[in-house]
């Protein structure tokens, strides 16, 4: 730790404010529960590598379903909205509130297209015939993507409440970055998160003739 | 949330910061930049298993370099980095854990059925 980090060093045994050591522990927690669904994806994937069945009967596999252009502009969505986050704990941190909320418009922003794309995407994918009762993949799939979309919802709502709040004057010094500070957690583990799955869930579908899975299964054109 | 602490911010904690600013832009361009080359390296002509590998390695890359910088681990007190750190490992326990108990390439998948 710096000695400029250590001069803003916390009143508490730890050192550390309270509130940010609660929001790393919530973090750690919720790693483990993503942890859980990304396992869980991961094996179903392995056991049942057939894909899904759609409404006509044909056995469908899903990298035909996936629309990588769209998953990877969602991804660099979230990754220039966490850099723009970073940015609002830094106007926050030296006390630029104009500078805070520009940013922070800006996650609002990119984090409402993700949503977006997010919805768009399930949409598309239950008319092609995957829905969450369909498959074991469509089961897995939608839970762990839609609890994903579901935290970033929640993020967003956060940072629209931050901004309002922002123009009560209430919002400054030493604990509104710190209330900034929080937010950014959140939002920026909400990103590491979807590091993860964009690798694991949709990029690892690429690999090999019918995806790193090989169901040996002829792949059906869309 | 208290205004207590109204005080502005001193001379080197500002310049901290703008230091760290600077980081965060070339970051952000890197991320950018590995997000592009994954997406190349699963079309390239290579083993499925180097892909594998490097795409897991470029998101390992990737993930840290957000917590610890854009989150500010790498600024903050260590015991931070433990506390998220047990977390992660215990996912990744959780994972292993899964591996191990369903010997994922001898299943009967018919008990599902």
């Amino acid at each position: 730790m710096s000695d400029t980090a250590a001069a803003h060093e916390a009143p508490t045994s730890t050192g550390i404010d309270h509130k940010k050591l609660i929001m790393w522990l919530f973090l750690a927690s919720d790693c483990m529960f993503f942890g859980t669904l990304i396992s869980t994806h991961l094996l179903y994937r392995k056991l049942f590598p057939a894909g899904f069945t759609d409404a006509e009967g044909h056995q469908r596999f899903i990298q035909n379903l996936f629309n990588l252009e769209l998953t990877s502009f969602s991804t660099f969505i979230l990754l220039m909205s966490s850099f723009l986050m970073a940015l609002a704990v830094s106007a926050m941190h030296k006390g630029q509130l104009k500078s805070f909320r520009r940013n922070v418009l800006g996650v609002i922003f990119f984090g409402l297209i993700f949503l977006g794309c997010q919805v768009y995407e399930f949409t598309h994918f239950y008319h092609q015939g995957l829905t969450i009762q369909n498959s074991v993949l469509g089961s897995t799939f939608y839970v762990l993507t839609g609890t994903h979309g579901t935290h970033v919802a929640i993020g967003v709502l956060w940072l629209i409440l931050l901004y309002f709040y922002s123009f009560t004057g209430k919002l400054g010094g030493h604990m509104g970055a710190l209330d900034v500070e929080v937010a950014g957690l959140y939002w920026h583990f909400v990103d590491i998160v979807w590091i993860i799955i964009f690798t694991a869930v949709y990029l690892v579908e690429y690999l090999g003739p019918n995806g790193i899975w090989g169901s040996g299964l002829p792949v059906v054109a869309k | 949330m208290s205004s207590s602490h109204e005080a502005a911010p001193d001379p080197a904690f500002l310049a901290e910061e703008v230091r760290r600013y600077h980081h965060f832009i070339v970051l952000a361009l890197w991320l950018a930049v590995v997000t592009g080359a994954e997406i190349v390296l699963i079309f390239l002509p290579l083993p499925t298993a180097v892909v594998f590998t490097v795409l897991a390695l470029m998101s390992a890359g990737k993930f840290f370099a957000v917590i610890l910088w854009f989150m500010h681990l790498i600024y903050d007190k260590r015991l931070l980095f433990w506390c998220f750190f047990a977390g992660l490992a215990l996912a990744f326990a959780t994972y292993a854990a899964m591996i191990a108990l369903f010997s994922v390439d001898r299943i009967d998948t018919r008990w599902f059925s």
